[in-house]
C-alpha cells in the first residue's frame, strides 16, 4: 500500500488505541465493565471472521471454542492453588484447541451449509456433554471460581482492578487483532481467500484445501478460546449457556453487521449489537429482541455489506 | 521476442531434464465409465516429452473427459497413467499439481474478485511459502517476480492491478494460461484455449503457445481447426471415447476415417 495510505491507517488505528486505552479513567464502573466485555465479545467475533469473511466457512460453532475456552481456564483456576492467570490461559487454549481439532476434522469434509450445521450440531454436542456432566462441570449451574492476580512470575503480583482488567483484556485483544490481520496477509491468507473465491482452482493449483481448512478452523477455534478465557476471568463463572448454539447464533450477527473480512468490523458489530440491547432493553424491558430485529433486518436488506464494509479493501492493504 | 528472456525464468529447470526422446505420458487401458455410459474406452496414449500435441474429436469424445482423468478430478473406472514413468493414477489434483501437470478450462476458471497479478501469485505460492502465516505476502519477493514474469509471458504486463473481472474475454483467457504457467507444470493441458476469441486474439495465443512450448510439453484440445494444423506437431482424434487416429496434421487430413466422422462434418 501506499506511503500515505500507511500513515493513515496507523495514525487512526492509534487514535482508536488510545481512546481505549483512556476509557476506563473518564467511564463510569457499568460502561467501563460494559467497553470491556465488548472487547471480549469482538474478540470472539473478530476469530469468527478468519472463516467467514476470509476462507468462506460460515461457523456456527464457535460457542464450543469460546464456551471450552472458559471450562478450560475454570479448570486451572479451580485445580491449580493459588490460581494463575496465564495457566487459566493456557488451559482455556488447550480446551478450545481439543475441541477446535474434533470439529475441523470432521466439519472440514463438508463445504457450504453443510459445514454450518456439522459445526452447529458439534457445538450443541459438547453443550448436551457439558450440560448433563454434573459432577465435573457443574451441570446447569455451571462453575465459580476467583479471579487469578494480574501477575508476571517473578516481577509483580497485583489483584485485577476493573482498569487493569480492561488494559489487560484491551492488551490481548490488540495483540490478537495484530496477530489475525498479519495471518489473513500472509501467503496462508492469501490461500484462505483463495479458497473463499475459487475453491476448484485453489486445489487445482496443487492446495491440499482440506489441510487449509483445518488450520483455518483451529486457528480461529484458539482466538475464540482466547475470548472465552477472558470471560471467565471477567465474570469469575464458566457456564453451559455459553456453549449453546445462541452465542454462535450472536457471533455471526456481530460479523454481518460490523461487515465480514475486515477483521475490525465485527468487533464494530459486536459493540452496535451489545448497546442496541442494552438501549432498548431500558425500554422495551423484555421485548427488546424485537426492534433489535427490526433494525437487524433493515441493516442486512440496505446495508449487506455491514456498517464497515465500504472499508474493506483499506482494512486489508 | 520480447517476452522470451522473462519466460524462461517462468520454467523449472527440471523441465528440460531426461532428453527429447523421453516419454512424459503415457496412458494404459484408462476407462472412465458413468453408470452405462463409457466417455473412455482402453484409451492408450503416449506423449513424448517437449511435443505439442492436440486432441480432436466431434463433442462427446471423451476430451475433456480425458483432461479430468489427468489432472485427477476424475478417477479412471480401470487403467492408469503414468507421469514420467511414475504411476499417479487417482491421486487428487493438488498432488497431480505438485507432481507437474498443469491445465486451463474450456470455460474461464479464474479468481475474480482478486487483481491480475494475484491470480498468478496464489499459483507461483503453491510451490514455495504456502504455510508461511506470520510473514506479509508482499515480503516474499521470488513470488512477485515470478508471478510478474508469467504476466508478462501471457501478455499482460501493465494488467497486473486490475481486477481479473474487470479483464476482457481475451485477456481472461490468457490470465487463465497464466496461472496454469505460474504453478511451473512440465505438462501444460490447454482446454480451448482460443474459445470465443477474435481472430486477432486467437493469433496472439497462438503465438503464446508457440513460445511457451519451448520449454514444456503442451496438450492441447481445439475446435478451430487452423489453431490445431499451425501448432500442433501430432494430433489425436478422439471418438466414442476411443483413440480414432493419430499422426501428423497431414496425415490427419488425409486419413479416410477421420475425414468421415469429422472433418467433413
Amino acid at each position: 500500500m501506499s506511503a500515505r495510505r500507511v500513515v493513515v491507517y496507523w495514525t487512526a488505528f492509534s487514535v482508536i488505541l488510545a481512546l481505549l486505552i483512556v476509557a476506563p479513567l473518564v467511564l463510569p464502573e457499568f460502561w467501563r465493565r460494559f467497553l470491556t466485555e465488548i472487547l471480549i465479545w469482538g474478540l470472539l467475533a473478530m476469530s469468527s471472521d478468519i472463516l467467514i469473511g476470509y476462507a468462506g466457512m460460515v461457523s456456527f460453532g464457535h460457542s464450543a471454542f469460546f464456551g471450552l475456552g472458559m471450562y478450560g481456564a475454570a479448570a486451572a483456576l479451580l485445580l491449580v492453588k493459588p490460581p494463575d492467570l496465564w495457566l487459566a490461559i493456557l488451559y482455556g487454549l488447550i480446551a478450545a484447541a481439543g475441541v477446535a481439532a474434533f470439529v475441523a476434522y470432521f466439519a472440514t469434509r463438508l463445504r457450504d451449509i453443510y459445514f454450518a450445521i456439522t459445526t452447529l450440531i458439534f457445538s450443541q454436542i459438547f453443550y448436551v456433554i457439558i450440560f448433563t456432566w454434573t459432577e465435573v462441570t457443574g451441570g446447569e449451574n455451571g462453575l465459580t471460581f476467583g479471579r487469578p492476580a494480574l501477575a508476571i512470575p517473578g516481577l509483580f503480583s497485583v489483584p485485577f482492578t476493573s482498569e487493569t482488567l480492561h488494559w489487560f483484556v484491551l492488551a490481548v485483544v490488540t495483540a490478537s487483532y495484530l496477530a489475525l490481520r498479519r495471518i489473513t496477509q500472509s501467503p496462508f491468507g492469501m490461500v484462505l481467500q483463495s479458497i473463499r473465491e475459487n475453491e476448484a482452482r485453489t486445489r487445482a493449483i496443487g492446495y491440499p484445501i482440506e489441510r487449509y481448512k483445518i488450520a483455518a478452523v483451529m486457528l480461529s477455534g484458539l482466538f475464540a478460546g482466547l475470548a472465552g478465557v477472558l470471560y471467565a476471568i471477567q465474570n469469575r463463572f464458566a457456564a453451559p449457556d455459553f456453549v449453546f448454539f445462541l452465542i454462535s447464533g450472536e457471533v455471526v450477527i456481530f460479523n454481518v453487521i460490523g461487515g465480514i473480512g475486515t477483521l475490525v468490523g465485527p468487533i464494530v458489530g459486536a459493540a452496535f449489537f451489545l448497546l442496541l440491547r442494552e438501549g432498548f432493553s431500558r425500554f422495551f424491558t423484555e421485548y427488546y429482541l424485537i426492534p433489535v430485529g427490526l433494525i437487524f433486518i433493515a441493516m442486512v436488506i440496505f446495508m449487506p455489506q455491514g456498517l464497515l464494509g465500504f472499508m474493506r479493501r483499506w482494512l486489508n492493504q | 521476442m520480447a517476452g522470451e528472456p522473462t519466460l524462461e525464468a517462468t520454467v523449472p529447470a527440471s523441465a528440460a531434464l531426461g532428453g527429447a526422446s523421453a516419454l512424459i505420458l503415457r496412458t494404459e487401458g484408462l476407462t472412465v465409465r458413468f453408470g452405462g455410459l463409457t466417455a473412455l474406452n482402453r484409451v492408450n496414449f503416449d506423449l513424448q516429452r517437449g511435443e505439442i500435441r492436440a486432441i480432436i474429436g466431434p463433442n462427446g469424445a471423451g476430451k475433456s473427459t480425458f483432461f479430468n482423468c489427468l489432472t485427477g478430478v476424475l478417477r479412471p473406472s480401470t487403467g492408469r497413467f503414468l507421469f514420467n514413468g511414475e504411476d499417479i493414477t487417482g491421486l487428487p489434483p493438488n498432488w497431480i499439481s505438485q507432481k507437474g501437470i498443469a491445465r486451463s478450462y474450456q470455460i474461464t476458471n479464474i479468481f475474480p474478485n482478486a487483481t491480475a497479478i494475484e491470480n498468478v501469485r496464489i499459483a507461483a505460492q503453491s510451490r514455495r511459502h504456502g504455510w508461511s502465516l506470520l510473514t506479509h505476502h508482499r515480503a516474499y519477493r521470488d513470488i512477485i517476480e515470478k508471478a510478474e514474469a508469467v504476466l508478462e509471458a501471457v501478455g499482460l504486463r501493465g494488467k497486473g492491478d486490475e481486477m481479473a473481472a474487470n479483464l476482457s474475454h481475451g485477456e481472461q483467457r490468457n490470465l487463465e494460461i497464466g496461472i496454469a504457467l505460474a504453478t511451473e507444470p512440465q505438462l501444460l493441458c490447454l482446454d480451448e484455449p482460443t474459445a470465443g476469441m477474435s481472430a486477432a486474439e486467437t493469433r496472439d495465443t497462438m503465438a503464446l503457445v508457440r513460445r511457451i512450448a519451448k520449454n514444456l510439453t503442451i496438450l492441447i484440445v481445439e475446435h478451430d481447426m487452423r489453431v490445431v494444423m499451425e501448432l500442433a506437431q501430432r494430433i489425436t482424434v478422439f471418438h466414442y471415447g476411443e483413440i480414432l487416429a493419430e499422426g501428423t496434421p497431414e496425415e490427419i487430413q488425409r486419413n479416410p476415417r477421420v475425414l468421415e466422422v469429422y472433418l467433413k462434418t
